[in-house]
């Protein structure tokens, strides 16, 4: 302690000297305008890039629960734009339905498993039973379809994927539907193949294929791809189309479970034909 | 004591009435005040000295409403000061508390010393002035003119006093 006070009293001159120039610093930069403007400036600059790094950072560790808000978000808006797939549906199979209800709904989940890479592949999601989520329930993305629930257990769903030689998906192009399906044949990663389609059909390259109003499962309009190859066999009267998906299943990670709420109504009197 | 004051008052005065309106050209803004702080007694403390050029400049900022630059401008013209007098022998002024001058010192270190401090405070009042936005032309020719006339007078002011004493 004595060393400190000893060392205070030898260079009391140069302390004084720092704290009567902050001193000065500051009234320099608060009274006069033109040093103020200029330290303002130069503030403001050092500030902003402070502020654009922790900002920076921030958003980095907010990521995960940014995430998780915009798919909350995005199922939000599937079961507000919902009611129109409804409507259509009420005039064709359910007169007993109002508009006020919903046929969709639509529950936000992440993919902790996926593969993309064999003949059938599946990915699994951590919503389960417990959270309504049961076999033959349609996953999107927030680009397109995504699969098919296979099966659940309490916590977690085994989904197929598009990329899975079982799926088969009846193609909606152009406004019109066509009966036949769309399926994966094991060839390329994120392609599906489309055969069936007349040539005398118009399709071109880059036309959006969605789903259409042949299934339960999946709204309408939900985007499967879009026509990446067209291939005219000469021998054949109809195209071979080779489908981009919308999903690519390599970066799959956040994806959305359709319940629909009038599945087994609706299913029940689908078999009753 | 009340020659001293009243040399202080003297050039003070010279300062803020006459120098400070003085419209020779517009780069010649001469500060010959500083010669207070430059012929300060050698036995002075280092901390009295640091107090008194804070309220010089001080007095200054008060008079050209100029808040905080000729404080900030005399603190470190008392520290270049400090520095460079302790490299000079002047134990023997000091103990005979004698002010720093051509008398004390000897022409070519008193001529060394105002002329690194002069161009100093000159430099460091228009960089001050300009931040931000410095004209370095500008800067340079009113350094240069403002400390060359500023030292012409402190050499009339110390020839004088010589004149006094011999």
């Amino acid at each position: 302690m004595q060393r400190l006070f000893a060392f205070i009293e030898h260079n009391f001159h140069i302390i004084l000297f720092v704290i009567l120039q902050t001193i000065c610093g500051f009234l320099i930069f608060s009274l006069n305008p033109y040093q103020q403007a200029t330290f303002s400036k130069a503030s403001l600059g050092v500030t902003s890039s402070i502020n654009k790094l922790s900002s920076d950072v921030y958003s980095y560790w907010d990521l995960k629960s940014q995430n998780i808000l915009l798919q909350n978000q995005i199922s939000q808006q599937f079961k507000e734009s919902f009611p129109q797939s409804l409507h259509y549906l009420n005039d064709t199979f359910l007169t007993s339905d109002t508009s006020m209800h919903r046929l969709f709904d639509a529950i936000p989940a992440q993919v902790v498993f996926n593969t993309a890479y064999k003949t059938n592949n599946i990915f699994i999601i951590n919503k389960g039973l417990n959270h309504g989520i049961k076999k033959n329930m349609g996953v999107i993305s927030s680009q397109g379809i995504a699969g098919v629930v296979l099966s659940s257990n309490r916590k977690f769903s085994a989904v197929m994927s598009l990329l899975n030689t079982n799926m088969k998906i009846t193609p909606h192009i152009n406004g019109q539907e066509y009966f036949t399906e769309m399926m994966w044949d094991n060839s390329k990663l994120n392609c599906l193949t489309i055969n069936g389609i007349n040539k005398l059909e118009r399709i071109n390259l880059g036309d959006v294929v969605s789903t259409g109003n042949s299934s339960l499962l999946f709204p309408k309009g939900i985007p499967v791809g879009h026509i990446s190859k067209i291939n005219n066999m000469p021998k054949s009267q109809y195209f071979e189309l080779e489908l981009k998906t919308a999903t690519n299943f390599r970066d799959l990670e956040y994806v959305f479970v359709i319940i629909n709420n009038e599945y087994s109504g609706l299913n029940d009197l689908l078999s009753n034909d | 004591m009340i020659n001293r004051i009243t040399y202080w008052i003297l050039v003070i005065g010279f300062q803020i009435l006459v120098l400070n309106h003085l419209d020779l050209s517009s780069y010649i803004y001469p500060q010959v005040f500083v010669t207070l702080l430059l012929t300060l007694p050698l036995h002075l403390k280092k901390t009295y000295q640091i107090l008194i050029g804070f309220g010089l400049g001080l007095i200054m900022d008060l008079f050209i409403y100029s808040p905080g630059i000729h404080m900030s401008a005399c603190l470190w013209f008392v520290v270049i000061r400090m520095l460079i007098l302790d490299r000079q022998d002047l134990k023997e002024h000091a103990n005979n508390k004698l002010e720093y001058s051509v008398r004390t010192a000897g022409f070519s270190p008193f001529f060394y010393t105002t002329l690194v401090l002069i161009i100093f405070y000159h430099f460091y009042i228009l960089w001050l002035e300009g931040i931000g936005n410095i004209n370095i032309e500008y800067m340079t020719i009113t350094g240069i003119s403002s400390s060359l006339l500023s030292l012409t007078i402190i050499g009339v002011f110390q020839a004088l006093k010589l004149n006094k004493y011999t």
